[in-house]
This record gives structure tokens, sequence and C-alpha cells, in this order.
């Protein structure tokens, strides 16, 4: 891409956009450059904000016609993953948030939702709250500011009934690379009116919608995304557990709830640094100059504190009233409390401590702030998050366990963790805290990063989703024939490649 | 965030805060979405993280600041939304007021605006010179197309009547109803004196019924908020002096469990008079230990339990979370909690993180942005269906009530009448829903659910 194609690009751009959306603004530009992961800031070639689905198409085709490569980004709040820095420097960032975040339906008789990338989950949740609370959404821990589309789209996820944020979206619009414009499931039959757009995913012909998720083929600009009736009551339960090996039982006391669906939220199982971190830092960390992880001595000290054990479990049930729910957490109780080793911290007690607050909020469809103390665990800002998986078997579980952690300790890293678990599967949210200002923590943070995937890889699993740094490594241990298949579909529907050349490591 | 300050300039106490808040921002950009000043005008400069390096580039430069950032400085509203979503808790509250003591010290505004800036400095913040501008505003009201484009907005903010200097609350002791079980200082205010004196004596009502013997200071008038905003920090100094000098004296005479504020605005200052002091000496002590006893009315009222209501109003009413308490003091749950065991149905406004534009003298310098988001809150607030709007801060009551019709008083003066006291005036006409049981009644059954 030469400057002349970017000028001809932009102005083609100010004709269709307003000149008042497009920025080549300094500021804008060095911000929109900027992430938390161990990699040099990358900078956009500018910045533009289009308004509607053809507005979009626009900017595809104009896109399409100078060869300009482009890279959509909804609200960009994907902290630790890539946040709005384009895969490449230079590629325009099209920011679908500043303009597109009109909610365009709610639809309280089916309990459906149609949005725009920009809608984030606070809109949604202030917008129900505003119908009068019939409604809540799956939120994710994460900013409250995060888009509902996007985070879909990632593979994000909550942690009640309707946790698979992909799963429960229904039905998209989406801009192909090659600038044509369609309506997925229901919605593709050739008619302005599609009833069943939003409700239902299985309608004539392939489905589509998996392709937009994670790759680069096209832009969505709409998605349904189903809502869940809000309980009248919800009621948590979270049990202490003092040793780190006792993740293998955790796991197995989790698995049978999860699977008979006894419980109907997802297991939260979080070290106790990533439910310390959320509100303290690391003590020591001026002292040893970051290159330690923080001791066990210290560990346990800011356990006794944050009357937490070295793993937390959490959950809810969601019921008519509270005392409705006293047997369904009498019997988890049981359950839990035949080990011996786990402690009970009842909902009224985890509603006054900070980190446990949190979980309820997330179970309970409530956007929160609070985990975002995550990200200062250390100074200076650096965030990456590592998300591999584990079968819900309690020794295949603690086995990585002990591999991760052995890799953070050995790089002097602080291995943090939330094993969010069903009845088959836990994803394991990695953190890796790193002060971004110290070149010798970002290497280590890069080094923790590609030998606990390494480690993981090494076992056969892949990751849910990854930090924009590492796409080509992770897609460079996928089979072969899949990544053909990925540039086959890419060279099908964006034959210029001007779509996030390299997102997903897709080119 | 690195910063370029030399050792000399680090000798300076101020700028030696301010680096250390410089270094906790690392650019994640979470403030830029809950901005409201960014939210609407999306430029990087008018959010905090914006306005962070802009503050960081004039202190390490020194001296005169440029236009450029004066703007876009004078464009916060302050609200501390920004501090509430940081990750890296940046201390952008006190950043942004070394930022404006700073301006304040070394630009020169143009004649208008500094004259501007003076008059409300100096009639804010004294009731009797407040009630004088009230009355010049009145006069001046119908010749406002021919005023000084800079004036309007205060000539239109000015209320029509006043309530008469005889309703403020005087200086003295109210004993406690029954057995004292605390001795509290009452903050009756400036503003808030001339303004609403009814929020006082619904305070002083309030209080007394609940036991506490209410002191309110001799010379305790002006906590210093307004002209700190303003970035005039030698007047908010010698106003919170004048007021600390005065709680130490009713401290003296008998004691005080707290200092209850029911301005958040100013409550926001008195919490923080130990950081404000800190560096001035004999003062910093006392000025600390004001600090420790600074609540909100809300808080009080919670530790001390609400009695029980005389009558249940299930009356529906529009929480709106004024940003000095839900942002800079974090004090969310306490109000609705007792307007809800008061019997009041409480409703959460939509984006309840957002500011209405009141945001101390924001509405009078900057009106266009103030108007701006003061439509926004109002629509949001009607749009919940409720009767009346209840907030802890006059400032926000005073800004939303010109762009909602629905009567806005503040959250003391309905648990007043709750347990007792009259019915708020501005509530007089509302349409009443029927009186309720003792307990809340179940939630109206909704067909379609299934619970």
């Amino acid at each position: 891409m030469s400057n002349a194609d970017l000028d001809a690009f932009l102005k083609d751009c100010e004709r269709a956009l307003g000149a008042e959306n497009v920025s080549l603004a300094a500021e804008t530009i060095q911000r929109y450059g900027e992430h938390t992961l161990p990699a040099a800031d990358r900078r956009p070639g500018a910045v533009v904000y289009p308004g509607s689905t053809a507005e979009v198409q626009a900017v595809v085709r104009a896109a399409n016609a100078h060869k300009v490569p482009i890279f959509p980004v909804s609200t960009g709040n994907n902290m630790g993953l890539g946040t709005r820095a384009p895969v490449r420097a230079g590629q325009v960032v099209v920011d679908l948030a500043k303009r597109m975040n009109r909610i365009l339906e709610i639809d309280e008789v089916l309990g459906y939702a149609a949005v725009e990338p920009g809608v984030s989950f606070q809109m949604m949740a202030d917008e129900l709250v505003r119908r009068g609370g019939r409604y809540v959404i799956s939120t994710t821990s994460g900013p409250p500011q995060g888009g509902m589309l996007g985070n879909a789209l990632d593979k994000g996820a909550g942690y009640g009934p309707m946790f698979d944020h992909f799963g429960f979206s229904c039905g998209m619009e989406v801009v192909l690379g090659n600038g044509d414009v369609i309506r997925t499931g229901d919605g593709s039959i050739d008619h302005p009116n599609a009833p069943n757009w939003h409700v239902s995913k299985y309608s004539f012909g392939p489905i589509l919608d998996g392709l937009f998720t994670q790759s680069n083929f096209g832009i969505v600009t709409r998605m349904g995304i189903w809502l869940m009736p809000k309980p009248p009551a919800i009621r948590s339960f979270h049990f202490a557990f003092p040793d780190d090996d006792d993740l293998e039982q955790i796991v197995e006391l989790c698995r049978p709830l999860k699977l008979a669906n006894f419980v109907p939220t997802l297991f939260r199982v979080s070290n106790d640094l990533y439910l310390i971190g959320t509100h303290d830092t690391y003590p020591d960390y001026e002292k040893s100059g970051g290159k330690a992880s923080i001791s066990d001595a210290q560990r346990k000290a800011l356990q006794a504190k944050h009357r937490c054990g070295a793993w937390n479990v959490s959950g809810a049930f969601y019921g008519p009233s509270m005392e409705a729910m006293e047997p369904q957490i009498n019997r988890v109780k049981q359950i839990f409390l035949q080990s011996g080793k786990a402690k009970y911290i009842s909902h009224e007690e985890a509603l006054a401590s900070p980190p446990l607050k949190i979980a309820i909020d997330s179970f309970s469809g409530v956007p929160t702030h609070g985990e975002l103390g995550l990200l200062k665990w250390r100074p200076g800002g650096g965030n990456s998050w590592a998300p591999p998986g584990t079968p819900m078997v309690g020794k295949t579980a603690n086995k990585f366990q002990k591999a991760a952690r052995a890799i953070y300790e050995r790089h002097g890293m602080d291995y943090m963790i939330m094993n969010v678990c069903g009845g088959r599967f836990a994803r394991g949210l990695h953190v890796i805290s790193f002060n971004r200002e110290s070149a010798d923590e970002r290497r280590r943070a890069d080094a923790v990063y590609r030998e606990v995937s390494n480690a993981f890889a090494a076992e056969g699993v892949s990751v849910g989703r990854a930090p924009v740094d590492y796409y080509d490594f992770h897609m460079s241990k996928l089979m072969p024939s899949f990544r053909d298949a990925c540039r086959a579909i890419k060279k099908a529907l964006d034959p210029n490649g001007i779509i996030a050349p390299g997102k997903y490591g897709i080119d | 965030m690195q910063t370029a300050f030399t050792a000399a300039q680090l000798r300076n106490p101020e700028i030696a805060d301010a680096a250390a808040i410089l270094k906790d921002c690392v650019h994640y950009g979470f403030c830029t979405a809950v901005c409201p000043t960014y939210v609407v005008l999306r430029d990087e400069n008018d959010s905090p993280r914006g306005r962070i390096d802009l503050i960081r580039a004039m202190l390490e430069k020194g001296g005169a600041p440029d236009a450029k950032t004066v703007l876009h400085l004078d464009r916060c509203l302050s609200c501390n939304s920004c501090m509430t979503t940081c990750a890296a808790k940046v201390d952008y509250m006190h950043l942004a007021d070394i930022g404006r003591a700073h301006i304040e010290k070394h630009y020169r505004r143009p004649l208008g605006e500094r004259l501007l800036r003076a008059l409300l400095a100096r009639v804010l913040t004294r009731p009797e010179r407040f009630r004088l501008a009230v009355r010049g505003a009145r006069i001046a009201r119908p010749f406002a197309r021919v005023l000084p484009r800079r004036l309007r907005p205060l000539i239109a903010l000015a209320p029509t009547a006043l309530p008469s200097a005889a309703d403020a609350v005087r200086a003295g002791l109210y004993p406690a109803d029954g057995a004292r079980r605390m001795r509290v200082a009452l903050l009756a205010g400036c503003v808030q004196q001339a303004l609403a004196p009814r929020i006082n004596a619904a305070t002083i009502r309030v209080l007394t019924r609940h036991g506490c013997e209410v002191v309110v200071a001799e010379g305790a008038t002006c906590c210093g908020a307004l002209p700190l905003h303003m970035g005039r920090e030698d007047q908010a100094k010698a106003l919170a002096r004048e007021t600390i000098a005065a709680w130490q004296r009713a401290m003296a005479e008998g004691g005080l469990d707290a200092v209850v504020v029911n301005a958040s605005g100013c409550g926001t200052t008195v919490k923080d008079y130990g950081k404000i002091f800190k560096h001035d000496g004999a003062i910093a002590a006392p000025a600390q230990e004001i600090a420790e006893r600074a609540l909100d009315v809300s808080e009080l009222l919670a530790r001390l339990g609400l009695k029980t209501p005389a009558m249940r109003i299930p009356l529906a009413i529009a929480y709106h979370d004024a940003c000095s308490l839900q942002h800079a003091q974090k004090v969310t749950e306490p109000p609705r909690a007792l307007l809800r065991k008061a019997g009041f149905r409480v409703l959460d406004v939509p984006e309840r993180h957002f500011c209405c534009g009141s945001a101390g003298t924001y509405n009078m310098l900057q009106p266009e942005l103030a108007e701006q988001f003061g439509r926004r809150k109002a629509a949001h607030i009607d749009s919940t269906g409720a009767a009346a709007i209840a907030a802890g801060n006059l400032g926000c009551l005073t800004q939303i009530g010109l762009y909602s019709a629905l009567p806005a008083v503040h959250t003391v003066e309905l648990l007043d009448w709750a347990t007792g006291g009259p019915m708020p005036a501005l509530l007089e006409g509302i349409k009443m829903p029927p009186p309720a049981s003792e307990e809340a009644p179940p939630a109206p059954a909704d067909a379609n659910a299934i619970w």
C-alpha cells in the first residue's frame, strides 16, 4: 500500500462518511496503536468511523478499489488480547463503536435483542433496567464497556446459563470482504422482513455464522442476541480450598453438578492471586524488582488478609426467593464439605467481599469493573491472557496446573488463573501481569505465554482466544489442511485480502 | 506513564504528587468510554487519558500553559467517572486539581472569563451575597439578550424566587429527640442555605429523630469545593480553614462523632481535607481529623438504622447517583437501601454513571455542554416512569430540574417525610399511589413469568 493509495482511500471515505468521520489526528493514531501485550505498539494508518451498514460497505469497497488493508474493531476493550491496535501497523482501523452503537430492536415477547457493534454490555444492561428489568444479559466479568457483538464473535463468554455468547447469538448481517452484504440464518430469505431471523438458527442452507468468529472474512454489522428472563432471586455459594493441589478434587466435585445441570451457572474456580489481584497488588514488587514470583509465604499472608483459599469456587442458583433455594444450597454444601477441606462462604458473606461480589454480579448479568483490578497486580500496565482449557477430569486439570505454575515461576512471574468450569470442559483464563515499561519483564511475559501455550499444545490442547501478537504462533500449530481451508475461504470471500490480513493467522 | 520532571521540579511537593499519580496511568483507555465529554465530543484530548497527557506536558514544561490545554481541562466535569472504571486506579481527581491550580496561577484568561470566575467564586460561597446576586439576576432577566454572552447562563440558572433568609437554618445546637446516641456537626453550606434551606431543615429533623444532637457550627459556611474546582486553591483553602476551625471549636465543646454533609459535592471535599492540607503544616492534623469523621447523611443514617416508617409511601422514585457520591465517595447502596426501607419504590436510572452536567460551576462555565448532559440525564430519568427524582446533591437537583418536569427532591427530604416529617413541598399535588401494607408488596404478577 503506497501513501497515494491510502490518500485515495481516505478521500473516498470522506466522501462516503463525511470528513469528520475520518481521522489522521496524531493523538488518535497514537492511542489506537496502543495495547497491553509484550510487543511494541502498532499504529494504524488512519481511523475511520462508519455510521451504518451502507457506510461500512462503502469503506470496504474503497479498500478494495485502492488495496488498502482495514482493521475493524467494535468497542476495542479486549484488554490483554489486543485492544484496538491493528494486527499489522499501517492498517486503517474501522471503529464501529463511535457511531454504530444502536440497540436496533428488543423483543420482550421472544426475549432477544438486535445490536450494532458498538453496543456495550453496560448499554444493554441499562436499557433493560429502563424497560423495567424483565430481562438480563449474560455479561463477561471484563470491562462493562466491552461490546456484546465483538465479544460473541471473539468467542467470549459469561457465567450464567447463556454463558456461550456466540452460541446464544442468532442471525447476523455481514459485509463480506468483497463488499457484498449478507444476512445469515433465517434472515437469508430474500424478503425485507424475516420474523425468524433472530429466533431460529437452523434455516435452509449452511450455517455461515461461525465463519465470522475469530476470522477476517467479513464485518458483522448487526447481530441477534438472546436475553434471559430475570429470575426473582439469585443466591450464590462459595467454597475456599487451602492447597494448590485441591484443584483435582474441585474439578471432580464440580463435574457431576454441571453434567446434571443441578447448578445452572458455570463454576468460577479462581486461584488465590486471581481473586486477590482484583483488589490488591504484588506486595514486594519494588523489593524484588519484579524479578521473582510472589513467594508462598506472601501468598498465604494475602489469603489470610482477603479470607480466601488457594482455590475459590463460586456458583449460583436462580429461584423464586432466597428461601426457596435453601435445599439446593444445602445439597451443594453437603457435596463440597464432604472432603473436609472446603470452607463454605455464604451469599451474604460474599456480598461483603469485593472479590466475591464480582462473581455474584457476573452470575446476575450485572456488568462490573471489579475484575479490571487484575491489570494492576504489577505496575506498568502489561497484560496478556492465555486461555487454553482442560477436560473436566481432576487429574488432568491438576497436571496442567502444575506445569503452567512451574513455567510462571521459572520466569519470575505470578501464576494467576480462573478455571471456568462446565460439565465436560473448563476454560483456564491464564493472566500474565507484567510491567510493560520493563524490557526484561516484556521478554519474560512473552516467554511465559509461549511456553504455557507450547506445554498445552504438546498435550493436544489449543487456546480459546488469543492475543493479537500470537495469531501466527497458534495458527502454525493447527493441521495444514485446516490452514489451507481458512486461506481458501479468505480468497473466496475477500479476494483482495483487505479485511484485517493476519487476523487470527489468516491471510 | 514515564515522566520527565527535573529534580528541581520534584522538590515542589505538588509536582511530586502529580508525578506519582502520572506514573500509574498506562493508557488502558477504559476511562474514555465512561467520560461524558469524550462520549459527546470524541476528541482524545477531551478524555481523561488525553487530559492526563496534557497535564503531564503542562507541568513538565512549567510556566504558562497553552490555550489548547486550558480548553480541554476546562471542559472536564471532574465527575470522576473515569476513576470508577480505571483499572490502574489513577488518582485523576487530585491530578486535575493540581492541573487546575497550575492554570490558575500561570494562565491569564480573557478579561470576561476572569471576571466571571471571580464573581462566581465570591458570590456562591456566601449565602448573603448569593441572595443579592439572585435579586440582581431577576432584575436583569428581561435584558438577558443584551447582556454579555458569558453572563446569560447565570441569569438562566438563577431561580425566579428564593426562600426567605429567615428559612436558613441557624447556627446552634439541635438536641436529640429522646436519648442522645451521637453528637454530630452538620455542614449547612453556602448555596444550599440560600437556595434550598429546606434540605438542611429536613436533615436536622431526621437526625434528631434518630437520636443525634446536631451542631450547626458558627463559622462553618463554605467547605471550599466550588473555588477548588475552579483551581482557586488559595481561596478554597481559606474557606476550608474557617470551616475546620469552627468544627474544631465544636469538637472541643463536646466532641463530635461525625461531620455530616448533605450536599455530596461538598462531602467529597470535606472527606478530602486530609489530602488537601497535607503539605500545610499545623492545619494538616485537624484537617485529617475532620476528614476521618466526614460522612454523607445517607451513610450516617444507614449506621443509625432507619426508624420504622410512620407510613409506607410506595411512590416510584428515580434515584439519581450524584457523581460526587458514586464516583468520588463510592456511596451508592445506602441511599437506595434507606429509601426502600422507607417504603419507596426505587428505580435505577439508565446510564447512571453519566454526569448530569451540574458539576459545581460547570453549568455556568460550560453551558452548552452542560445542557447536552442535562437533557440526556433528564430523558433517561423520564424514561423510568418515576413520579419523582431523588438525589443527594443540590447541584444535581437544580440542573436536572431545568430539563425534567418531575419534582426533584433530596433523599433526606423523603426519609424525613416517611419517618414523620412533612411532605416535601415540591411533591404537593403529586398523584399518590394507594398506601402499602407493612411489608413491601410482592412484585406485580407478570403473565409471562414462570416463577
